[in-house]
């Protein structure tokens, strides 16, 4: 049995992302907002909902969504482990595993918070343990910091790489009214003056923290064409780790990678029947900029060492001239940050449309999740001619 | 450069690294280590990943090593943290290249790759824990 084909994205649905601790409801009626507008844009029922996924520590656990939103029956909830954005892919491959099994018939991935009820930076609570704390390493930017500045040191990787990333987000978020940064423009010189975080990281290289949710519903691909647009078809994808990572922390090798193992990056590619090359769009879950760069290393579009620099250039990021069209929606860094849930909806919005910035005739949009966490992936999205 | 601590010391709630804890009480650098296989733990397990050897032992090592990776931290991300302050990646030559985290002595910028020797500071207050300060040689 194989993943490709079995399933598809038939709705995306959001609320506003406001400035942390100033959404006007709770974690869970955040989240019934998202599945509700999820449903709309499936123009399905959201009591059809069967099946609920989600990661890192999500509050809202499928039994309550299920409760709160009194859907006809519930057939599948999971949560996948792991600290960090590690767990966004999984999610969705377990959701679309239920679905290719006939488990359930239509699963909602989403993610909500809401840091006035959860407390600050929910995501990571629990996982840096004492030989962390002791030593002044309580928040995720320092540790991706650690292997940013590896990366860049040994790596020899060019910082102009982040800044590059961080530039292409703020670009696409000033024609995405949805965006935190809609109407904030970031330039080169302003990212230059941000203040320094955690060496080499500085503020602009960060995502944002919000509170809000996203969802996306998952069906099989036979039922999807019942539904209201273009379906996403689900391609291929790969969650977890290779020998060497998990959690190892601070010792998995290669540090300065995303994660994403050769065997990993050739089972997508195997699984999906299509390569690099067929990549028209990238969203890359970029919690800070340094990550994220080693994500696309990972994955091939960008080439390890010095020459990052010569792909990762501004304008090659962008929809308008970019061979590497990328965070379309301005990502964590611009579009807004609820525990990476936006380039998710965006992987899928640029093969359903309603993209702010949208790839002409984009046929593969490819996600990659959550990076350095104890578990990482990458999913395909593909149109209907991309699966023919 | 502030000699701070963090108060955020101590074995964590599994128990599985009381052993890297004792050590520092008895002004010991000690890494976990497999008395079945040999093979050098990190982060500290209930059993061997290698052999399955339950309970692995623990073995100390100079605090010699060579720093691998490194963050200064310009935020306070703690009430009692005073910033800036440098945090390193020693990767330990004599426990089969595992590596640990500790605090940085001195202004200037670590260097991957380089030499570092740590020092052992004695617990402020019966509540706290010894910590390793870590500089270049
Ligand atoms: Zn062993």
């Amino acid at each position: 049995m194989n993943l490709r084909g079995a399933a598809a994205v038939v709705g995306v649905g959001q609320t506003v992302y406001y400035q942390r601790n100033t959404a006007p409801r709770s974690t869970r009626g955040l989240v019934a907002e998202a599945l509700i507008d999820a449903a709309r844009d499936a123009g399905i029922d959201v009591r059809q909902i069967d099946g609920f996924a989600s990661w890192g520590d999500d509050p809202t656990e499928g039994t309550h969504m299920a409760t709160a939103l009194g859907v006809h029956e519930l057939r599948w909830s999971s949560l996948a482990w792991g600290g960090g954005g590690g767990g966004q892919v999984p999610a969705i491959l377990q959701a679309a595993a239920a679905i290719a099994t006939g488990q359930a018939t239509c699963v909602a991935v989403y993610r909500g918070m809401n840091q006035a009820e959860e407390g600050r930076m929910p995501y990571a609570k629990g996982h840096f343990d004492t030989q962390y704390s002791a030593h002044g390493i309580l928040t995720p930017v320092q540790v991706c910091a650690m292997r940013t500045q590896r990366m860049l040191e040994i790596d020899k990787v060019p910082a102009s790489t982040l800044e590059a990333l961080a530039l292409a987000g703020y670009h696409h978020a000033q024609s995405n009214p949805r965006a935190v940064a809609y109407g904030k423009p970031l330039d080169a010189e302003a990212y230059r003056a941000s203040r320094m975080i955690s060496e080499p990281l500085r503020r602009h290289d960060c995502s944002r923290e919000n509170d809000g949710a996203g969802a996306i519903l998952l069906m099989a691909a036979d039922r999807a064409k019942d539904t209201r647009g273009k379906p996403a078809y689900l391609l291929g994808g790969v969650q977890g780790f290779v020998a060497g990572w998990g959690e190892l922390t601070e010792n998995q090798d290669p540090y300065t990678s995303n994660g994403l193992a050769p065997a990993m990056v050739e089972r997508l590619w195997a699984q999906s029947g299509v390569t690099v090359d067929d990549v028209d769009v990238t969203q890359v879950y970029e919690n800070f900029t340094g990550p994220a760069v080693a994500a696309l290393i990972d994955i091939g579009l960008v080439p390890a060492g010095p020459a990052a620099g010569e792909v990762m250039t501004l304008e090659n990021l962008t929809v308008e001239k970019g061979r590497l069209p990328m965070n379309t929606a301005g990502g964590n860094l611009a579009d807004g940050f609820v525990h990476g849930i936006g380039v998710v909806l965006e992987a899928a919005r640029q093969i359903r449309g309603d993209s702010p910035n949208p790839v002409p005739n984009a046929k593969v949009s490819l996600l990659l999740g959550g990076p350095m966490a104890p578990q990482v992936g990458a999913v395909l999205f593909g149109s209907e001619d991309a699966l023919a | 450069m502030a000699r701070q601590r963090f108060g955020l010391e101590g074995p964590s709630h599994t128990g599985h690294d009381v052993g890297h804890w004792d050590g520092l009480k008895a002004g010991e650098l000690r890494i976990q280590r497999c008395g079945a296989c040999a093979e050098w733990i990190w982060v500290a397990q209930p059993l061997c990943p290698s052999c399955h050897a339950f309970d692995p032992g623990w073995e100390a090592v100079e605090p010699d090593g060579v720093v691998y990776a490194w963050t200064r931290t310009w935020r306070a991300f703690h009430p009692s943290a005073e910033v800036p302050y440098t945090t390193v990646l020693v990767e330990l030559p004599q426990a089969g290249n595992k590596r640990v985290l500790g605090l940085y002595t001195g202004a200037d910028d670590p260097v991957i790759g380089s030499r570092v020797r740590g020092e052992f500071e004695s617990a402020p207050d019966e509540n706290s824990w010894p910590l390793i300060r870590w500089s270049a040689v």
